[in-house]
């Protein structure tokens, strides 16, 4: 009784402090800071688009620039993705004791759907990372799905039509194709309405993944997680929703005041999938009405300190031999280092400056190894798998770190209108 | 590299292009769950477009630097080609005590190509100088795979065991970048379960003393299978003692795994008369030289001294080995070997000795020298 009680009293408090806290005057209004608006509720299994909670919500523009780090070889995808400009999503957010919740518009001029028997097309999606831990924002996980022991939490929808396998129960022997049954007329109608009847619309999934070489599909449930996109053809947006439990299997932030948050966006007219997508960099979530993460919150809105014009100098002259800052001039070889023309978009101030302090810090997983030879980003250790960079840390002086980072912020695409 | 490598050898000069290892492959692999477009076996007419229709042209496989260069991923029903259905149902459970007009059989489909659309067209003017061979082709297996290197997943590994090259269907997400980094265009992408699939050489087979169902059924006994550094295998004789057997566009940089060996006894060109023209050479050596790289020469002129020396003295150990007495020396495989491995790492000498296929592990680099190591930590 007296716990009951006391739960009481403390959600009573909570709501107090949220009704306190709402009022637009104390509202943070920092560029790039998403606001999620405390509600009673979030069910995860039913959210959707079109739900009247939404009305609660504040939104914010967020970018996603075009991934570019690492250059993939699918001939016809690389020339419709080469002139890529950056997306504007528009966000939306709530959360509640036990769940966050997004809604993301974006203009897209096709809907594409994974469907029917075809080779080389692909689907619409968007996806949502969350660090599995936080503590130092300084420190956050490569954006580029994780690094080595800063794992991440990816959640994934792609647009589908009904598909009959896989549907999750693992039943391929009614899967096969009619000509291999010994059914006919009745029978077989009767096996197509039960192999219709097991179909699945949905395509939600969630990876744990420390860099993306390594995500890893969660299967066994842990991951709790809602998604659902849907598209208008009239204004030709999709929009989506995913709601993520703050406690489940995967993640355990039920006690922050703010999340660092990032999202993907894929474009299948474009072949987009894998690597080739639009990508934000962190993003702080302000829990609105709950305390603490302060710092997160500062260090992902406060724009770089630096000198980028003295930034500019350090970085042509230190880094352009392996690096591409740009397709048009000085441009590296593809495959010598990640390429940095987007880098401002999708990078953090303190990611920047550990990499060129401690290049060792988060080595991105690259190529795989035989796939440019002649090109070593990182030697592995063969017992442990810990990677090793062959770039040398290049700066240790703090000015000319910050001026550096502070020229690298610049470097991203234009914005699409 | 693995430790051991997995090889076939297919002798052109006896494929007579009847498909029955394609079919022996579809039954038991490609029939059903949306395998149904593809072949992992398939006999093409060479020259010809082939299947995927030019797949020469598509790209994938490594430069000469060693870089692995950009790709283009065929369309099913343009490239492949897909399986179509005829209106027998509809036939069947017409009700024809009505007056309506009676259907007429018709396909679900247009098809516009086909895994065997070619078939013996060939080149050259019929009868002087037309020609034409078939060619067989499976997955490769290669040394260095085009399609693991593109793979942004690490989903495709190479057994370290025997080379054989799988996809881990639980790392895979059906990116397809592998199809556009297979300059073979051996891997495919199954739509059905939108992941990507291949030969894989039959392993549960190879790994009872089986040789793959292709081999096993040839009717033309056109191919041997066995470890590269088995040096009584026939594979060893003919790739590396003999070196009549030949690897497919070596140029791609993949370091292909199933050997081939040219064809050589073609008949001889014809004159305006009909006449046969003493010495020409009716398949171009120059084409066989594109397939089959500068080798190519030296292997022919082997074959054909042999072939001269049986004829005289009725001794050739090569021509012998061509001649395919029996299976028991065209395949050397070795269930122990398998099952030692089995053994050491405790599992029942029956199961796949890699479950990475089935349970879709964390897939280490390939060929790391303690590969082995790792996964018994496991």
């Amino acid at each position: 009784m007296n716990k009951l009680l006391k739960s009481i009293i403390i959600a009573g408090l909570v709501t107090a402090s949220y009704a306190k806290t709402t009022t637009p005057a104390t509202m943070v209004s920092t560029d790039g800071l998403i606001n999620a608006q405390r509600v009673g509720n979030i069910n995860i299994s039913t959210i959707s688009p079109s739900d009247g909670i939404w009305s609660k919500a504040k939104t914010t523009t967020i970018i996603l620039y075009p991934q570019q780090t690492i250059k993939l070889n699918d001939a016809k995808a690389n020339k419709l993705n080469a002139a890529n400009l950056a997306k504007k999503v528009k966000v939306s957010a709530i959360y509640s004791s036990n769940a966050v919740a997004f809604k993301l518009v974006w203009s897209d001029p096709t809907q594409d759907k994974l469907s029917g028997i075809k080779s080389d097309m692909y689907g619409d999606g968007f996806a949502m990372q969350v660090p599995v831990s936080f503590n130092d924002p300084k420190k956050l996980p490569y954006i580029g799905m994780g690094s080595d022991g800063r794992p991440v939490v990816v959640s994934l929808t792609k647009a589908v039509t009904t598909h009959y396998e896989p549907n999750g129960n693992g039943n391929v022997e009614n899967q096969l194709g009619t000509s291999n049954m010994n059914l006919f007329g009745d029978e077989l109608k009767q096996q197509k309405a039960k192999i219709a009847s097991l179909g699945n619309s949905q395509y939600v999934k969630s990876f744990v993944s420390e860099g993306f070489r390594s995500m890893t599909e969660i299967k066994d449930g842990s991951a709790k997680v809602g998604m659902k996109m849907s598209y208008d053809s009239k204004t030709k947006q999709w929009t989506g929703v995913v709601a993520k439990s703050l406690n489940d299997g995967t993640l355990h932030l039920g006690g922050h005041g703010a999340l660092p948050i990032s999202f993907a966006i894929w474009d299948g007219g474009k072949m987009n999938r894998g690597g080739i997508k639009n990508i934000s960099s962190w993003v702080a979530v302000k829990l609105q009405g709950k305390s603490g993460d302060d710092a997160l919150v500062k260090e992902l809105t406060t724009p770089p300190s630096g000198n980028a014009i003295a930034g500019k100098a350090q970085v042509e002259a230190m880094c352009a031999a392996c690096h591409t800052l740009s397709d048009t001039k000085k441009a590296a070889n593809a495959y010598m280092a990640p390429n940095l023309k987007d880098i401002g978009g999708y990078s953090t101030n303190a990611y920047l400056a550990e990499s060129i302090k401690d290049p060792n810090a988060v080595v991105v997983p690259g190529y795989n190894k035989n796939a440019h030879k002649s090109m070593i980003w990182y030697n592995a250790d063969p017992k442990t798998g810990k990677r090793t960079t062959t770039m040398p840390p290049m700066m240790t002086d703090d000015k000319m770190i910050n001026d550096a980072v502070a020229y690298l912020k610049t470097l991203k695409a234009g914005v699409e209108k | 590299m693995s430790k051991r490598q997995l090889a076939m050898v297919m002798d052109l000069n006896k494929c007579i292009g009847c498909q029955t290892c394609t079919v022996a492959c579809k039954t038991q692999w490609t029939n059903r769950n949306g395998r149904e477009y593809m072949y992992w076996n398939n006999v093409e007419t060479y020259p010809g477009d082939g299947y995927p229709k030019k797949w020469m042209e598509l790209g994938g496989g490594f430069d000469a630097a060693g870089d692995l260069k950009e790709g283009v991923i065929p369309n099913i029903q343009a490239d492949y080609g897909v399986p179509w259905d005829f209106s027998f149902d509809e036939i069947a459970t017409f009700d024809y005590t009505k007056n309506n007009s009676t259907p007429a059989l018709h396909a679900n489909e247009t098809p516009s190509w086909g895994p065997n659309w070619d078939e013996d067209v060939g080149a050259g003017n019929f009868p002087s100088d037309n020609y034409f061979f078939y060619l067989p082709r499976i997955c490769n297996h290669c040394t260095n795979p085009g399609c693991l290197s593109a793979c942004p997943r690490d989903a495709i590994f190479k057994r370290d065991q025997d080379g054989v090259v799988l996809v881990d269907l639980d790392r895979c997400q059906g990116y397809r970048f592998c199809i556009a980094g297979c300059p073979y265009k051996k891997i495919y992408f199954n739509p059905k379960l939108s992941k990507s699939e291949k030969c894989i050489l039959c392993f549960p087979r190879i790994e009872e003393g089986l040789p793959p169902a292709c081999a096993q059924q040839c009717v033309g006994r056109i191919r041997f299978v066995g470890f590269l550094d088995d040096e009584e295998s026939q594979v060893y004789k003919l790739v590396n003692k003999y070196k009549v057997a030949l690897p497919l566009r070596s140029d791609y940089g993949t370091g292909p795994n199933i050997y081939y060996i040219p064809p050589t006894d073609a008949p001889a060109k014809f004159d305006s008369e009909g006449k046969i023209i003493e010495g020409s050479e009716r398949i171009p050596v120059k084409e066989l030289e594109t397939l089959f790289g500068k080798q190519v020469h030296d292997a022919i002129k082997t074959l054909r001294a042999e072939k001269e020396e049986r004829s005289k003295s009725g001794e050739s150990e090569l021509m012998d080995m061509l001649i395919s007495y029996n299976h028991q020396d065209m395949f050397r495989l070795d269930t122990n070997y398998y099952q030692e491995i089995a053994k050491t790492k405790n599992k029942n000498p029956l199961a796949p000795i890699d479950d990475r296929y089935s349970k879709g592990k964390f897939t280490q680099q390939f060929s790391l020298p303690v590969a082995e190591e790792a996964e018994s930590e496991e």
